[in-house]
């Protein structure tokens, strides 16, 4: 009788049976989801809340301030209240469920030879990839982070503070990993999801670009690290050299599904549909960003641009950007002459809506225009006649790819380091190959009748007056309109150590245009960071350290 | 020959008895005794004489060759006597120690809402049940004795001495085929039933064949009863009257009213900010500017809901001999809903029969039910918001319907992203949850020697769920579906329990033993798949079957069970008829636990003392009896889940959170990827390689849940029964609580496991008392009243678990019960800028707004301001019932309530604040203003920069209320009317349930068992209705 008892899981595995390299290779592809794992809730991949909507590209959007209120308190750095239970909280931990399945895939991985195992020198390599992905995600975002490795036991996990590194000191721990990425992994693996070793250098390069600004305890930049600079131009330098990468003719080529993994991506998270899952392994996280008005999307209408954004792209008789006067009075697209990703970039009443003239966008397609005014994205989003496209309840997902690391992005870094280290010349070809991709980026942008929505007129620097100063302030503007809405803006003023500054300069012209601004302010030395989740502190019995002024 | 007889009738008590009927046995020949109580009827010698009257117990006497029959009756005492089954064997009511309460079945009877559960509401001190107004009667929460534990609260039912936590097989009996429902209150009495009674248990028997006669009694009764919740309607702006009110929300806020919603409405105003004057709002034409849609002008609530009508109906056969009987009993229900295009309907049956050999020596019988329900729910729209919700928020601007006759719905800027919620109540008609339960058992008892009883009983609870949800494709507005699809989710449960005891009852002098012994084997699975489909070419109702899809394909489906192996025993000794004991015991071994734990032992003792029959009390002539109870026990939980010490890992291809319980948030964790499952080729379709994650750590030493409980009663009864009750106080302390918490998420994903950690205590009384009248003439009543209350707490609780439960760093839940509310104390509004300057600071505070009390006094309003304010369950439940009897008439009058709870009150957040994108109540037309500055509704806003919807008591406020929840008219037609066709009773009756209520004052909804906005309001019902038996 006593067998009575006995009860097995059914369709279950223990951790005494996945001790196999099949095994091995199965955590390796979960950890792989892992990083894809993300929510609207929590974001992992599109950082447009915390990048786009807290920088000066970009509003909630949506059905008011208190639709999906905690966006609201992000744009608002109001970040300090107790009723804060979404978002960053469940951003930090789906990336540390991330991080655990890279380290379960390495545990099992360091148990077999590579006799029984004999990809492991490159999966191990991609493991740690991923894990690097996580950890450097986390500090942008966190700052103070606990690093967790495989070695740890849950019990030594939760003795693992997060400030037991100093803030240079985990950017190296954090680089171990892409260090040990670039040492071991082929520069191309035949299955294009998985991370190679010119990603790995990729990485490593943003990584040592972000490390090179020297942050004191309350984020002040104190000092740009020269080593760490030149460390940027050499991986970026083996990337561009490798030849396997290259800019896409059109930039448009960046926000379809249909041009996804072509030869300017350098590490994507993969999305899929008609997968064998219930709706597809699709990307939700800007699930609320499609027009609202539009019959063919009809929810949400957030994270729409800011009127600032708009002026940004203004151009001069030069072709050039109005860099002291383009906020003075809001951009006239019927007058003025302006760059073209501004038709890559926003949503404007008339002008082609993601590229498809037949459908143009309209202002009725704004959901709340009397808050947040009558522009919208429209990099995050896809046709509804995309095959990538599937509405889920009100919300739309998309298999469309989120690129993580992309070679317009490695030109710009390499740029930065060249002009910070003084050597701005070798800065000037890198960014007007990016200005000439973006003149020729026209060919999706026609109406109906043939002719374009906005006069266009962009033309590269020339070397005349490309001086340290006016060419940090071309990179930071080149930057801004390559990723605007991309969310990297946010970042980089925090890295450069302009957050402050150019925020409240922000805010002070913008809340007149747009009244929902006025009671936001960004406090310096506790704004570049969000606090690390109260619930985590509680869970760790007070060793994780608040973030300073939270 | 007939033969003349007379006499006088008396009570026990020498009061004279007008008005008894006396009838000769198995005719129609009857008489009634006069005021005086004397009688006279011309009989049969051989015949016997049957005397009943209301109150009195029955008596039959042959007549022999008297002609002088004079009679004695007892007061009926309320069945002092009747046999109550306490657990595998049965005891007489006047025997028993532990606190149970023998349920009044009699308003079990006539019920519209067809379910046992529902009437049993109010009725029972210590059981408390909160109730919705959905068709099928289920219920939202039963609690017997409060909540002592942090998980399932559900009792265990025992049906026919099958064990089953299933409710729903319950709520299925049909109220006729019940005997009697008994409530083991307190652990002396339940801990026969273990690892599985911390929650208190439910035991029912159900009939079996009363008559020993050959003869067969056919009983049918029928109702038809109408449900409407006009009264429980929230009143809402109209279109013009919410343009005004968004107008005055924007002005306040500076914000230019056409800028938010000139789509919607034309302002005529002179765009003076400092002085606003509107002259008149004019609702623009058509929504969104669309040609086919004319503006509207809704009163959502009218047009989803209707008169719901129920009808029930309910056939029993029964008949015996003195060796064998049968009863059949057969139950349709059906209520149209009153929420459109929802219904249930319930087609159940039930056969118990037994037989008897060797002069009842042998006893095989079977007790079988089988119920067959359908039910299509309340459904929501495409974002997940339930359609009750919708009829009290959705804009009025937005018609039913549009032009060429299609669904109305809001298109443009200005509307919310909602759906016409007729239109997804229309859509989901072909939705359906059907649910088959095959529920009984079949039994043998023998008795070798006398008074010794071997039993086995093998039973079953079978239990199928099969649930069609059909999405279809649609255009609305702006928010439509293009992608149709079906789903698939069905589930079989079964439960096996086979039983086997041993009774034996003997008598040494004046001690009385009653033994009891036996083994049980309890054996559950679950099995369960989810298919979907989509892309049906066609959309109708016969189309949607997974093969005619051509879309994507899903199915999941997996399977879980547990073991439970039992040993118990139980002694009742009596000495004398004055001293009362039982002791039981009970080894539960679990297959839910690890080898350590498997295993766990539940004691229980409990004595009685019959004052009454002491000698010194027989000169007290009043008191007719008197009984102290004591009683100490051990019961346990263990509701975990069945999986809950493993570690495992799990191959999730393509999972999303929302398929599995403790995510982040279940409306947007439908949209959460959880998988394992990843597109390494970039091929973007088709079949993805895939992984394994950790889903759970393992835990070898968890067991179980553990509750000790002692419980002090007295039950009494004064002047010859006329006044009886009874009186417990019970405290208990639960501990190893069964929790999940919670760890620092760098421990990483699938980690979380389940532990033994927290402590509560609770403890309360619960005290009934009736009074049962001396018939006067044609005249009798009962009078009945009881009331209840617990106070539970937690007592320990881990650090890390903390957070999942109301409180912040310096105020725990320790102390208080997870149903407390917690949040801020709010004090009035604020005046002008000078109340707002001296007060604390407070982000978004300024005149008008609501002031928030500063509780710690650091002179700021932050988290640390938030305390216990109230809670969710009630400090006292009450009710009382008055029964009235005149002639052939019957009334009785039932009402219970609830006093000393707090809640949500819905209809303050929608009628005191603008809500930007809903409708709002006509309260907002009161809101303060420099001018109406007693106002203690908030200045109007679009922006509630002041946070004011977050957890205050200016929403949740007392909910206490008394309703007068049943009253019921009857009257049975003369025998000597219906016996010319063959009746032997015929009864019509009018029923009203919540014909009125009194409420808080503070709690401006209609309705405080109302605290969801979303449930279906509770209905008021007028029900008529018929018995009849032949």
């Amino acid at each position: 009788c006593s067998d009575f008892l006995d009860y097995e899981p059914k369709g279950l595995l223990s951790s005494e049976n996945i001790k196999s390299a099949s095994s091995a290779e199965a955590l390796a592809t979960a950890a792989y989801a892992g990083i894809g794992n993300d929510e609207m809730i929590g974001p992992m991949t599109s950082m447009w809340v915390y990048g786009s909507v807290r920088s000066d590209d970009a509003y909630k959007g949506g059905g008011g301030v208190s639709d999906v209120a905690e966006i609201d308190f992000y744009e608002h750095y109001n970040l300090t209240r107790p009723d804060l239970g979404s978002m960053h909280p469940f951003t930090w931990e789906n990336f540390y469920k991330a991080i655990s399945r890279a380290n379960a895939a390495l545990a099992s991985m360091n148990a077999l030879t590579e006799a029984e195992f004999p990809l492991k020198q490159t999966r191990t390599a991609e493991m740690r990839f991923l894990r690097g992905h996580s950890h450097f995600m986390l500090k942008m975002l966190f700052k103070n982070i606990p690093y967790i490795t495989e070695n740890l036991t849950s019990e030594e996990i939760l003795k693992t503070s997060n400030v037991e590194l100093t803030n240079d000191q985990l950017w190296d721990k954090i680089a171990e990993d892409f260090q040990f990425a670039v040492d071991n992994l082929p520069a191309r693996q035949s299955q294009i999801g998985r991370a190679n070793k010119m990603a790995a250098a990729a990485y490593l390069a943003k990584l040592r670009l972000y490390q090179a600004y020297e942050q004191d305890d309350t984020h002040r930049v104190t000092n740009i690290n020269k080593t760490r600079l030149q460390e940027v131009v050499t991986l970026t330098q083996q990337v561009i050299a490798s030849g396997q990468y290259s800019l896409q003719p059109d930039f448009a080529e960046n926000f379809i599904a249909e041009t996804e993994n072509g030869p300017e991506s350098i590490f994507a998270i993969q999305y899929s549909i008609n997968d064998g899952t219930a709706v597809g392994r699709l990307s939700y996280v800007t699930g609320l960003n499609y027009p609202h008005g539009a019959p063919q999307y009809g929810c949400c209408g957030f994270h729409q641009p800011s009127q600032n954004l708009a002026n940004a792209y203004k151009t001069g008789a030069d072709g050039l950007p109005l860099f002291e006067t383009y906020n003075d009075k809001n951009v006239d697209f019927a007058n003025e002459t302006v760059d073209p990703r501004v038709d890559h970039t926003i949503g404007i009443d008339g002008h082609p809506y993601k590229y498809d003239a037949t459908k143009p966008f309209s202002n009725s397609w704004i959901r709340d225009p009397g808050v947040y005014g009558f522009f919208h994205t429209m990099k995050d989003q896809q046709l509804a006649t995309s095959a990538s496209y599937h509405k889920e309840g009100p919300f739309i997902g998309s298999s469309k790819n989120i690129d993580i690391l992309r070679y317009d992005d490695v030109l710009l870094m390499q740029a930065e380091a060249y002009i910070e280290l003084g050597q701005q010349a070798l800065a000037l070809p890198l960014i007007n190959q990016i200005r000439r991709r973006a003149a020729n980026s026209t060919g999706r942008l026609k109406k109906t009748d043939g002719t374009f929505a906005s006069k266009y007129n962009i033309k590269e620097y020339a070397s005349a007056g490309w001086t340290q100063d006016y060419a940090r302030k071309a990179l930071q503007w080149e930057r801004r309109l390559e990723f605007a809405t991309e969310s990297p803006r946010f970042f980089d003023l925090v890295r450069w150590g302009i957050a402050e500054k150019t925020l409240n300069a922000y805010l002070e012209k913008e809340k007149a245009r747009r009244p929902f601004l006025s009671t936001a302010r960004f406090t310096a030395g506790r704004d570049e960071y969000l606090p690390i989740p109260q619930r985590e502190i509680s869970f760790t019995k007070g060793l994780y350290k608040q973030n300073p002024g939270f | 020959q007939n033969v003349p007889v007379s006499g006088t009738i008396k009570a026990t008590d020498g009061e004279i008895l007008p008005g008894v009927s006396i009838l000769e046995k198995g005719t129609t020949n009857g008489a009634v005794s006069d005021a005086a109580g004397k009688y006279s009827i011309s009989v049969n010698p051989a015949a016997t004489l049957v005397f009943s009257s209301v109150g009195m117990v029955a008596k039959e006497l042959p007549v022999g060759n008297q002609s002088t029959v004079d009679v004695t009756l007892e007061y009926d005492q309320k069945n002092l006597n009747e046999v109550v089954v306490v657990g595998y064997t049965s005891s007489k009511r006047e025997d028993l120690t532990g606190a149970i309460a023998i349920v009044d079945m009699a308003p079990l009877k006539n019920i519209s809402s067809g379910n046992p559960m529902q009437a049993l509401q109010g009725r029972v001190p210590g059981l408390y049940i909160e109730k919705t107004g959905t068709p099928s009667g289920a219920n939202s929460r039963i609690l017997i004795r409060g909540a002592n534990t942090l998980g399932n609260t559900d009792p265990l039912y025992i049906i026919d001495g099958i064990p089953t936590k299933r409710p729903e097989v319950f709520q299925s009996l049909n109220p006729n085929s019940i005997e009697s429902v008994q409530v083991l209150k307190d652990a002396s009495a339940s801990s026969i039933y273990g690892s599985r009674a911390s929650n208190g248990v439910i035991i029912v028997t159900t009939k079996n064949g009363a008559n020993a006669d050959g003869k067969i009694t056919i009983d049918f009764n029928t109702s038809v009863s109408a449900q409407s919740e006009k009264y429980a309607r929230f009143k809402m702006l109209n279109a013009v009257d919410r343009g005004r009110a968004l107008w005055q929300a924007s002005v306040n806020d500076g914000v230019n009213p056409e800028d938010g919603y000139g789509a919607l409405y034309q302002f005529d105003w002179n765009k003076d900010f400092a002085n606003p004057v509107l002259n008149g709002v004019t609702v623009q034409p058509l929504v969104g500017g669309n040609a086919n849609m004319p503006a509207g002008n809704t009163d959502w609530q009218k047009e989803l809901y209707k008169t719901g009508i129920v009808t029930n109906n309910e056939l029993t056969i029964s008949g015996g001999t003195k060796t064998s009987s049968l009863q059949i009993n057969l139950g349709y229900y059906k209520n149209t809903g009153m929420l459109r295009y929802t219904d249930y309907d319930k087609l159940s049956g039930r056969i118990n029969a037994l037989t008897s050999a060797f002069n009842g020596k042998l006893k095989i019988g079977a007790n079988m039910q089988v119920a067959s329900s359908n039910e299509t729910l309340a459904s929501t729209d495409i974002g997940g918001a339930a359609t009750t919700g919708l009829a009290v928020t959705l804009a009025p601007t937005i018609p039913v319907y549009a032009k060429d006759g299609s669904w109305g719905g809001g298109i443009g800027s200005g509307y919310s992203d909602r759906n016409n919620p007729l239109h997804m109540q229309e859509i989901n008609k072909w939705d359906n949850t059907h649910r088959l339960t095959l529920f009984g058992n079949v039994f043998a008892e023998i008795e070798p020697v006398k008074n010794l009883f071997l039993r086995t009983s093998l039973g079953m609870d079978n239990a199928g769920y099969y649930f069609k949800n059909i999405e279809q494709s649609f255009e609305e507005g702006s928010f439509g579906r293009s992608n149709n699809s079906l789903t698939i989710d069905q589930n079989r449960y079964l439960s096996a329990t086979w039983s086997n005891t041993v009774r034996y009852n003997f008598d040494l002098g004046e001690h009385h033993f009653k033994l009891l012994g036996g083994i049980e084997a309890i054996k559950n699975d679950l099995n369960f798949e989810i298919a979907r489909k989509e892309g049906f070419a066609q959309q109708t109702e016969d189309y949607f079957v997974l093969n005619a899809g051509t879309g994507n394909a899903n199915i999941t489906g997996t399977g879980s069970g547990s073991r439970l192996l039992s040993q118990f025993a139980r002694i009742d000794y009596g000495f004398s008829d004055r001293y009362l004991a039982a002791v039981t015991i009970r080894r539960d071994g679990s297959s839910r636990f690890g080898k350590e734990n498997a295993y766990g032992i539940f004691p229980a003792a409990s004595v009685g003392w019959r004052i009454d029959r002491e000698a010194f009390m027989q000169d007290l002539k009043s008191v007719s009896s008197l009984k102290l109870r004591a009683g100490v026990g051990r019961v346990g939980n263990q509701e975990i889940g069945d999986l809950a010490r493993f570690g495992l890992f799990d191959t999730r291809y393509g999972s999303r959170r929302s398929q599995f319980p403790d995510g982040h948030n279940s409306f947007f964790d439908q949209f959460y990827n959880i998988g394992t499952a990843y597109d390494l080729n970039g091929a973007n379709t088709g079949n993805l390689p895939s992984g394994i994650v950790s889903i759970q750590g393992a835990n070898p030493n968890l067991k179980w849940e553990t509750t000790d409980e002692a419980n002090f009663g007295l039950d009494f009864g004064f002047f010859n029964g006329s006044i009886q009750g009874s009186f417990d106080y019970f405290t208990r302390k639960t501990s190893d609580i069964l929790i999940t918490p919670p760890i620092a998420s760098a421990v990483g994903e699938g980690q979380l496991k389940v532990v033994n950690g927290a402590q509560k205590s609770n403890n309360g009384f619960e005290f009934s008392v009736g009074y049962y009248a001396r018939p006067k003439g044609d005249f009798t009543y009962n009078v009945m009243a009881g009331m209840s209350r617990f106070r539970d707490k937690i007592t320990v609780l881990p650090e890390e678990v903390r957070a999942a439960y109301p409180g912040n760093v310096t105020q725990t839940i320790l102390g208080h019960s997870q149903f407390d509310l917690f949040g801020y104390k709010t004090d009035g509004l604020f005046q002008n800028q000078q109340e707002v300057d001296a007060a604390p600071t407070q982000v978004g505070a300024g005149p008008g707004r609501i002031r928030y009390v500063d509780s710690n006094g650091d002179g700021r309003i932050d988290d640390l301001d938030r305390v216990f304010f109230g809670t969710t369950l009630p400090a006292f439940e009450y009710n009382l019932k008055i029964e009235a009897f005149y002639k052939n008439f019957d009334l009785s009058v039932f009402g219970s309530g609830v006093a000393g709870r707090s809640g949500f009150d819905a209809y303050t957040f929608y009628n005191n604040f603008i809500r930007g994108r809903e409708n709002s109540g006509p309260g907002v037309f009161d809101a303060w203003t420099p001018q109406n500055s007693g106002s203690r509704i908030p200045a109007l806003s679009l922006s509630d920069a002041n946070n004011e919807t977050r957890a205050s008591d200016y929403f949740n406020v007392n909910t206490s209320y008394f309703k007068l929840r049943n009253v019921q008219l009857g009257y049975a037609i003369g025998s000597k009317a219906i016996e010319k066709i063959k009746l032997q009773r015929l009864r019509v009756y009018v029923m009203a349930e919540n014909l009125f209520l009194i409420k808080s004052r503070e709690f401006a909804g209609p309705d405080p068992e109302r605290v969801d906005v979303n449930a279906i309001p509770i209905p008021r019902t007028i029900t008529v209705g018929l018995n009849v038996s032949f």
